[in-house]
């Protein structure tokens, strides 16, 4: 292993800039990489993030407990409110950064108190897409540039996962570019970006390409091993359909990511620990914990894998609750704390919790309002950061006050993000390595955010 | 040929499919039953138009579940406005719907239909459905108006979901803004998009926002402002937006007080409790309004306002929502290209979208003698005769584009399968479940779409890739990644040998029984397959590795038939992997 360029990543690396061609907006320079890599630290470290699908409630995962403060946000939130004893079991100690204001967890959310407690765990309050740093008269005015397209699912989760607001369509996202600076510290670059849960944008790198896994790894293709259908010949030739170069652009593709699929597979069934390597078993019906489970092992994995520097992707579905919010939100999360309390024992098995970073990211927040039963597309929201190298225990930026007609409403009790999810990755990027000389490679906004682009939650 | 209309009588009967029947409500059979097969009822007059059978197949790959040699001779004979022509007339039926109500009353005390019986009727109408063109674009049209039954409330009515796609497959044949409304008051959709018992402000509560917003911007107009072939129209240099918050604000009042139909409207069946006791068919049958939780504030949007009402008119606000949304010039390329992109082609040209568009918007679409649609705007006969007699659709000289076509879906793969190889299900209902997890079968399942937003986005960019730097999109890659693909190749590799589906043995098997008969003649057998599967385009690399790996297996004189089905196995599983196949061109 070696921090250093190879001749052949070079080359790689430089034909990928020339493919992008000379419009290509980030260019790398050979200067940024070595930028990045002289930033490696050594051992291993690794980001996971975790997608809530849907847009979460952020109103009902992390709630004022002040007794006034709480009647303000029962008062606006009606019958899809919490009552204040129901969150008396998961409420924290007043936090100092806030005015020593205490909060609530979600009562399903006892392993992110027990985390918060023990100063594992850091929230990060009001986070959200933004340009520049924006006031509620510059929102309104359009004075400042806005993320394009807020509100809009499919739009938001692009404009959180890319490295700049760009919304669906968009081809380049902050894990696949902390990924494309980093690639160089592992053995091999496919193992770098590693999605458990689909294709995702946030994995797309210049060059870096997003490696898919299942909840078992990954997945040979059995007719190449073996015999055929009585023939054993025959897969030496299939593997040749299967991986045959073409003239068209859609069927050499399908070629390549079968070439990918064949190779990568090769490396990582020979070092993958079985699940049953770990003490805790992966929780029932969880199939969060099912995603979580193969990073552990990956991680497990990481000797054999040659790897050093990891962006993960998970997910987890349902979180757009228009509907019955009370009872599918407890439930969705209730299946995340289980998966985040046994991934986290999972990493301590492996004596590695305090390498690896999870933090959560969401389509966007929700209304303040309700509409009888749940609440509509938002912008704001309150998130998560989890690891042994976290400096948890309180809350960053700054926690708005839960009630309509606020400096951040803009409109139905929607947050105005007052910290950018790029003062987010920010953050994450450099712990994993990347240099701040190159962080506007990663994250061009960020430069926006002045001083205060890092928000410190990691040491 | 004629246009049908139904009477109220045989519209609930079409809606209730044989629901109707079982609760007696119908005296049986009569001029409300749909005859069972219309085909050798109505002739089409439109002249025969003899096609190559290669150009036979490619076509049934584009406007059907895949090809089989019976619907090749009948398209290379008749040719494809014939064939449309006869398509158009089958009656639609409620296959899906009856074939769950079938199951409930099989099934022992205490136990309901699970997804897998969805997917059954879905699968026996894939593999099995003369009305071919019909279920293939309501299959289109359920990734266009996407419910599913990942979404818990919509999981609870598996009936409801199977009446959603009869519906689909009834309206595919009609007009879109009847459509629109019939998507727009459909319970699942309610459910889905939860604008089922949405309420009127009151205090701080507001309407929910759901359904106004995904509507617009998936069900009909999109985000920016279209030309008629597509392209965004731009102001500035930059795309001009359809909407805002405030449209949404205004068309959310639209979308409230309406619920689960009954025979009255009170407060209780609006919310879904038990008392009044719930019509039985609510799961199936088109919402109703309630007057007493429509908002009766002004509502304005897309430069159209509804006034504030004396007396709350759910029906006629939605009347005018529904008209102003599918009037608007957006739609025709808006849905149009996703019609093409469902069946087609990924990037069709301007001028392809433009055509379709015209189409859409004149309600008629005329070839030589051949006329789809009825001259109102919207009519979808129309729409779908022009997606598919283009002449980029039709123009065989496209196999060679290297841009042209469309990744075939995973579900699309596997129907091709059974079709070209007559396959038979040993119970009648083809009993292949949800085939969702990637890793071990095809990571897709009909209505099991993971959102509203579909398996795939109509504008997704594979990154980092050839087809990104050539500014193309190839949404069915969304799902293709190195699990998914060795996961198909496994699943079809079990498949081509020992069938789909459960039961032991399996319930669905194909019959080989013309290939095995070419098996001792490795060309042959490849050609057919080819023909089939590919329509003639398998490369020359293909071929060799296909006869290599055929001619690799002995037929033992004394024991011809291990050897002769071990080479058809293979021919059909290289088909079926090769990139010929699973790029449909």
């Amino acid at each position: 292993m070696t921090s250093r360029l190879s001749r052949r990543e070079f080359v790689k690396r430089a034909s990928a800039l020339s493919f992008m061609g000379a419009g290509a907006p980030f260019a790398l320079n050979l200067a940024s990489i070595g930028a990045a890599s002289a930033q490696a630290a050594p051992g291993y470290r690794a980001i996971v993030c975790l997608f809530l699908f849907g847009g979460n409630d952020h109103t009902n995962t992390i709630i004022p407990y002040d007794p006034a403060e709480h009647t303000e946000y029962a008062n606006a939130r009606q019958s899809i409110a919490f009552a204040r004893d129901a969150l008396t079991p998961t409420a924290t100690a007043p936090v100092a950064s806030q005015g020593n204001r205490p909060f609530a967890f979600h009562p399903a959310l006892t392993a992110f108190k027990s985390l918060y407690d023990q100063g594992r765990l850091a929230v990060v309050a009001n986070v959200g897409p933004l340009v520049v740093p924006t006031t509620l008269a510059q929102y309104r005015a359009r004075s400042v540039p806005l993320p394009p397209k807020l509100f809009s699912h499919n739009d938001q989760q692009s404009v959180w996962q890319a490295n700049q607001p760009v919304g669906e369509g968009a081809r380049l996202g902050w894990g696949g570019r902390l990924g494309d600076l980093l690639a160089a510290q592992n053995g091999q670059t496919i193992f770098t970006c590693i999605s458990a849960a689909g294709n995702a944008v946030f994995m797309s790198g210049q060059e870096v390409l997003q490696y898919q896994v299942g909840s078992n790894g990954s997945i040979a293709f059995n007719a190449l091993t073996g015999s055929l259908y009585g023939s054993s010949s025959a897969g030496n030739a299939y593997r040749r359909v299967i991986t045959r170069a073409s003239g068209h652009l859609f069927e050499n593709q399908l070629g390549q990511v079968v070439s990918r699929s064949i190779s990568a597979n090769a490396t990582l069934a020979a070092s993958l620990p079985p699940a049953s390597s770990f003490t805790l078993p992966i929780p029932a019906n969880n199939g969060l914990a099912s995603q979580l489970n193969v990073v552990a092992r990956i991680i497990a994995a990481r000797g054999g894998l040659g790897t050093t520097r990891q962006v993960f992707f998970v997910s987890a579905g349902g979180y757009d609750n228009h509907d019955f919010l009370l009872d599918e939100h407890n439930r969705r999360l209730a299946g995340v704390n289980a998966a985040v309390d046994a991934f986290w024992q999972w990493l301590q098995q492996l004596q590695m919790e305090s390498s690896v970073t999870l933090f959560t990211a969401s389509d966007f927040g929700r209304t303040l309002t309700s509409n009888g039963d749940g609440s509509d597309h938002g912008w704001g929201a309150h998130h998560f950061v989890i690891g042994g190298a976290v400096q948890g225990g309180t809350i960053y930026g700054t926690f708005p006050q839960v009630r309509f007609g606020t400096p951040e409403d803009v409109g139905q009790g929607n947050l105005l993000p007052t910290t950018s999810v790029d003062q987010y990755a920010a953050t994450l990027g450099r712990w994993l390595g990347v240099a701040d000389t190159v962080m506007p490679d990663v994250l061009p906004n960020v430069v926006n955010f002045g001083a205060s682009r890092y928000l410190g939650f990691l040491a | 040929m004629n246009f049908v209309t139904y009477s109220r009588r045989a519209l609930l009967a079409a809606v209730l499919g044989s629901t109707a029947l079982l609760l007696g409500a119908c005296s049986g059979g009569g001029d409300d039953a749909p005859p069972q097969s219309s085909a050798s009822v109505y002739v089409s007059a439109v002249t025969p138009e003899p096609v190559a059978q290669a150009d036979a197949s490619r076509f049934l790959a584009q406007a059907s579940f895949g090809a089989s040699m019976s619907a090749i001779d009948e398209v290379s004979a008749d040719g494809y406005a014939r064939w449309m022509d006869e398509q158009f007339a089958m009656p639609a039926g409620s296959p899906h719907q009856n074939y769950l109500v079938a199951v409930a009353a099989s099934l022992p005390a205490g136990e309901s239909p699970q997804d897998a019986h969805v997917m059954h009727a879905f699968w026996k109408q894939a593999a099995t459905a003369p009305d071919q063109l019909r279920r293939r674009v309501g299959f289109a049209l359920s990734q266009i108006f996407v419910v599913s039954l990942t979404n818990d409330a919509v999981a609870e009515h598996k009936r409801g979901v199977a009446s959603y796609l009869d519906m689909l497959g009834r309206e595919a044949f009609g007009n879109y803004r009847d459509l629109l409304e019939a998507v727009t008051l459909h319970p699942m959709m309610g459910l889905f998009l939860s604008h089922l018992r949405n309420q009127k402000e009151s205090g701080n509560r507001i309407p929910d926002q759901n359904y106004a917003r995904e509507v617009m911007q998936l069900f009909s107009i999109g985000l920016h402002e279209l030309n008629p072939d597509g392209t965004p129209v731009l102001a500035g240099g930059q795309p001009v937006e359809t909407y805002g918050q405030e449209d949404i604000v205004g068309l959310s009042r639209v979308f409230t007080g309406f619920s689960w139909a009954g025979p009255d409207t009170q407060n209780g069946r609006f919310f879904g409790s038990s008392n009044p006791a719930p019509d039985p068919n609510r799961d199936v049958l088109p919402m109703q309004a309630y007057p007493q939780f429509h908002s009766t504030l002004p509502k304005t949007f897309l430069g159209t306002t509804i006034p504030s009402q004396g007396s709350a008119d759910p029906r006629a606000s939605l009347r005018i929502a529904l008209d102003t949304l599918a009037a608007h010039p957006n739609v025709a390329p808006f849905f149009g290209r996703q019609l093409i992109q469902r069946l087609v082609t990924s990037n069709p040209s301007p001028a392809y979208v433009a055509r379709v568009s015209q189409a859409f918007n004149a309600g008629r679409y005329t070839r030589r003698d051949f006329t789809a649609g009825t001259g109102r705007r919207g009519d979808l006969r129309a729409t779908i005769a022009a997606v598919l007699l283009d002449e980029e659709a039709r123009d065989r000289a496209k196999t060679a584009d290297p841009a042209f076509g469309k990744v075939r879906e995973p579900v699309l793969r596997l129907a091709a399968w059974m079709r070209a190889f007559n396959s038979r299900s040993a119970s009648g209902n083809y009993l292949l479940g949800v085939t969702d997890d990637a890793a071990t079968s095809l990571g897709q399942s009909a209505m099991r779409a993971a959102s509203v937003f579909n398996f795939y986005r109509p504008g997704y960019v594979p990154p980092n890739t050839a087809i990104a730097a050539a500014n193309l999109v190839a949404p069915e890659f969304q799902i293709i990644h190195e699990v998914s693909v060795a996961g198909y190749a496994n699943f079809m590799r079990s498949i081509v040998q020992s069938g789909a589906g459960s039961n032991s043995p399996r319930d669905i098997q194909a019959d080989y029984a013309a290939e095995l008969a070419l098996a001792s003649d490795p060309a042959r057998l490849i050609d057919r397959i080819d023909l089939l599967l590919t329509y003639g385009t398998l490369s020359a690399e293909t071929r060799s590795a296909m006869l290599e790996a055929v001619n690799s297996v002995p037929i033992n004189a004394s024991n011809p038939n291990p050897g002769r089905q071990n080479r058809v196995y293979l021919a059909a599983l290289f088909a079926l992997s090769a990139p010929e196949f699973l790029v449909q061109k």
